[in-house]
């Protein structure tokens, strides 16, 4: 398991290599100037290449790459243009905010989507399975952005039980935390209840219907256990990939919700980056998603194992 | 001889002041405004973005401000001393005005300052005619300039990207890297990128002795709350929303909808900042056929653009063809533009256009892209084929600032130019760079303002310029434009102007 895990990480280190060249490629292509940012549209030519100048993008691309890539092996990302700090301490400061929003989403999404499937398993061609599924189709189908707005709207204006956006962070006040993150939460996780319920509900009925589940039953074992131990269990393994891209979408899905509830988190951050062209943050944002995806994937292959003996990690 | 230009200012300004109504003023209560974006910079010299310019002017002060009309008054200066052949000026700093650092402001401060942004100033063209500054006393500072120019003081005062006086020790630091620490009613707090900037008042302030009441960005500042907090809210439904949650006091930009809706509810002020802006349509003069007097004059006759800006920005905005304010001596009563068909066709088939497909740049923000497609929309009446290409600011800006290709048409708003005066408006299209076609008579003109002393003479010249505009179609003046501000009814004695202005308002 060491070695294979060792092997994966050190395997995943020419993907970061690609994605930077990717990534450094893309900003070339597109077109824009973040000197444009600065500066109001009575500008002149003349000011924008002055504060150009300033930003040191008056240089070929090919030197800012190499510098880049000399500073990031040694573990830095450069500056921002626009927020005077670090990519890399602009990048540490939101980290926790966009993983707490996906990780209480992700769990959400887990709880009431599994169970939702479960149910709907067990009701199979039932009221409930049909209700539930119709539910469900409505969660994947509601655009987050919509879904938030509506929120908002409902339950921090016409009926203000929740604040309309913002952020306070876990340190500072964990109730106040809470309550801001409850709806950018739900929002966020609304798709993907959808999703893990449709799939839960799939699974098992795949697996209710094999031969050990009849032989289960016949050996006379409880339905509880016969549902939860021998049919959930099996039935886990699809259900594990769709929640390793479940994390891509949520952190995905997080960029919109971080701007319909105004969280100063990684997705906002991004958004703000790749509309004011300030490329070493888009930079050292990219290579972040990317070192995140490959870890997800990389549990979810290592839990793969651990729930089904008969996966043997090569 | 000399002239006291400080005696006339401030009598002026005294003169104008309005008595405002007896309210019982609040102290405390921290002040929340919503604004759509953040700044790109708190270095005041580093950029002109209006989002920096809210928070900015509230952090900073200049030598001269603007006030309520416009006008150049002493602001951290108490006058200027000009010399004869109007080369020289002699400011005299206050005394006793302390930066936020608790250091007292002295003349190698303003020197420091005003050195570093005639290097690198985000408009340091403003300062162009500067020959040499320095300090001739601890609180006089001694300017010298190239060559005459009428719109120093104006130019010292522009709040676009503040020529502002910091401390000397953050002057000497990069482009971008000075600490938010000036002399203003407010100090910095913090930033927190995304999220807000927090400014607290600045208790060591003492508000220019030399007025009585709140004049533009000049005047007396008197702060009655802690602190101002300024959320960088993108969406326009968060914005509205958390209004009306109670999270913030003032949405700097709404739109009109919940104007409409907000109007008459006694818990809510909505005040119409207008005029804020131009709309402005520019034409690429190095691209066919824009380069053709009479397709440009076919376009001018086909447009209708009060259609256009009813569109953009209903109920917000006003048809006015002078290209600076009402308001301003400089201001005129332009004939609006008329859309003639028939007279566009014939125009347009002098022209050298043969139905060739013609770019239109434009940004997202809505209304300009509005515009941009009611102006589509008009064009195809007369027979030009137009295509709109939507990008985002830099992408567009970065094509229509640098680029003879790519476009022919382009739409946004001149917001700071008409309300800084004549040469700023005629700035922009000085060696062509607005339209990207030289013009000499128009270059003349802009030295000519420059240089001329008197008032009436400037006038003439404006004149002349704002028919050139109209008269060559050089580009459009569409109309004028506003913002809706929508308070919450607890903030009080509050008044739409350039920025949110947080002195002499409080919080019930």
């Amino acid at each position: 398991m060491i070695g294979y895990t060792l092997r994966r990480v050190l395997a995943s280190l020419p993907v970061l290599g690609l994605v930077s060249l990717i990534s450094f490629g893309l900003l070339w292509l597109v077109p824009g100037d973040p000197a444009a940012v600065f500066l109001d549209a009575g500008a002149s030519a003349e000011a924008l290449e002055r504060v150009r100048r300033e930003l040191g993008l008056d240089r070929p691309l090919l030197q800012r790459m190499g510098h880049w890539y000399a500073r990031a092996l040694q573990g830095d990302l450069g500056q921002s243009l626009l927020l005077n700090r670090s990519v890399t301490a602009a990048l540490l400061e939101r980290l926790p905010v966009t993983l707490s929003l996906a990780t209480l989403s992700f769990v959400l999404a887990v709880l009431l989507g599994g169970v939702a499937g479960v149910l709907a398993a067990l009701r199979h061609g039932r009221a409930v399975d049909h209700g539930l599924m119709a539910l469900a189709v409505l969660g994947l189908s509601v655009p987050e952005f919509w879904l938030g707005m509506v929120l908002i709207w409902a339950l921090a204006v016409w009926l203000p039980l929740f604040p309309p956006g913002d952020y306070v962070a876990f340190a500072v006040d964990p109730l106040r935390w809470a309550w801001h993150m409850a709806l950018p939460t739900f929002t966020l996780a609304c798709v993907q209840v959808g999703f893990v319920a449709r799939m839960t509900r799939s699974s098992l009925l795949e697996v209710l219907g094999q031969d050990f589940v009849r032989s289960a039953r016949a050996k006379g074992l409880p339905e509880s256990q016969v549902v939860l131990r021998h049919g959930l269990a099996n039935a886990l393994m699809p259900v594990l990939t769709v929640m390793g891209i479940m994390v891509g979408a949520l952190l995905g899905g997080a960029v919109v919700t971080e701007q319909v509830f105004s969280i100063p988190g990684l997705g906002r951050l991004i958004v703000g980056a790749v509309l004011s062209r300030d490329f070493p943050l888009i930079q050292g944002a990219l290579l972040l998603l990317a070192l995140i995806y490959l870890l997800v994937n990389l549990v979810v292959d290592l839990l793969y194992a651990a729930i089904d003996p008969r996966v043997r990690l090569a | 001889m000399t002239r006291r230009v400080v005696a006339l200012s401030l009598a002026a300004a005294l003169a104008i002041v309005a008595v405002a109504p007896t309210q019982a003023q609040k102290r405390g209560g921290d002040v929340v405004i919503a604004q759509t974006q953040a700044p790109p910079s708190l270095d005041p010299h580093a950029t002109s973005a209006q989002a920096a310019r809210n928070i900015n002017l509230h952090v900073f002060e200049t030598l001269y401000a603007r006030d309520e009309n416009a006008r150049a008054v002493p602001d951290l200066a108490t006058g200027a001393t000009v010399s004869s052949d109007g080369l020289s000026y002699v400011f005299t700093l206050r005394r006793g005005v302390k930066f936020h650092n608790g250091k007292d402001m002295t003349a190698a401060d303003v020197v420091a300052s005003l050195e570093r942004y005639r290097k690198a100033g985000a408009s340091a063209s403003l300062v162009g005619a500067i020959d040499s500054v320095s300090a001739t006393g601890a609180h006089q500072v001694t300017v010298r300039l190239k060559s005459v120019q009428s719109a120093l003081l104006l130019n010292l005062s522009s709040p676009r990207a503040p020529i502002a006086i910091m401390p000397a020790e953050e002057a000497a630091q990069p482009m971008g890297k000075a600490q938010p620490i000036g002399t203003g009613p407010f100090r910095f707090v913090e930033f927190k990128p995304d999220s807000h900037v927090k400014l607290a008042r600045f208790d060591a302030y003492q508000p220019n002795p030399a007025y009585r009441e709140r004049d533009g960005f000049a005047g007396a500042k008197v702060v009655h709350v802690d602190g101002v907090i300024f959320r960088f809210m993108p969406e326009g439904g968060a914005r509205d929303a958390a209004l009306q949650a109670g999270q913030i006091h003032l949405n700097e930009s709404g739109d009109g909808t919940t104007a409409a809706r907000l109007a008459g509810d006694a818990r809510y002020q909505v005040i119409k900042a207008l005029p804020f802006a131009l709309q402005v349509l520019k034409f690429n003069h190095a691209a066919p056929p824009c380069n053709d007097l009479h397709f440009r004059r076919a376009v001018a006759q086909a447009v209708d653009a009060e259609a256009i800006m009813g569109t953009a920005f209903p109920a917000i905005y006003k048809m006015d063809q002078s290209w600076v304010y009402a308001g301003s001596p400089y201001h005129s009563d332009r004939p609006l533009l008329k859309q003639n068909l028939a007279a566009a066709k014939a125009s347009l088939a002098r022209s050298g256009y043969k139905g060739e497909k013609l770019i239109f740049i434009v940004d997202h923000i809505r209304p300009n892209v509005d515009a941009a497609t009611v102006f589509q929309q008009q064009m195809a009446l007369l027979g030009v084929n137009v295509e709109l290409k939507v990008a985002d600011w830099p992408t567009v800006s970065a094509i229509g600032l640098k680029s003879d290709e790519g476009w022919h048409f382009w739409t946004h708003s001149f917001g700071i130019e008409p309300f800084e005066g004549p040469a700023s408006v005629i700035s922009p299209w000085v060696k062509g760079q607005g339209q990207r076609r030289d013009d000499p008579t128009i270059d003349a003109w802009f030295d000519k303002i420059n240089a001329e002393m008197n008032g009436d003479a400037q006038r003439r010249i404006f004149a002349d310029f704002e028919a050139r505009m109209a008269d060559e179609a050089i580009a459009l003046n569409l109309g004028q434009l506003g913002l809706f501000q929508i308070a919450s009814a607890r903030l009080k004695n509050f008044k739409a102007f350039r920025i949110p202005r947080m002195w002499g308002v409080w919080l019930e």
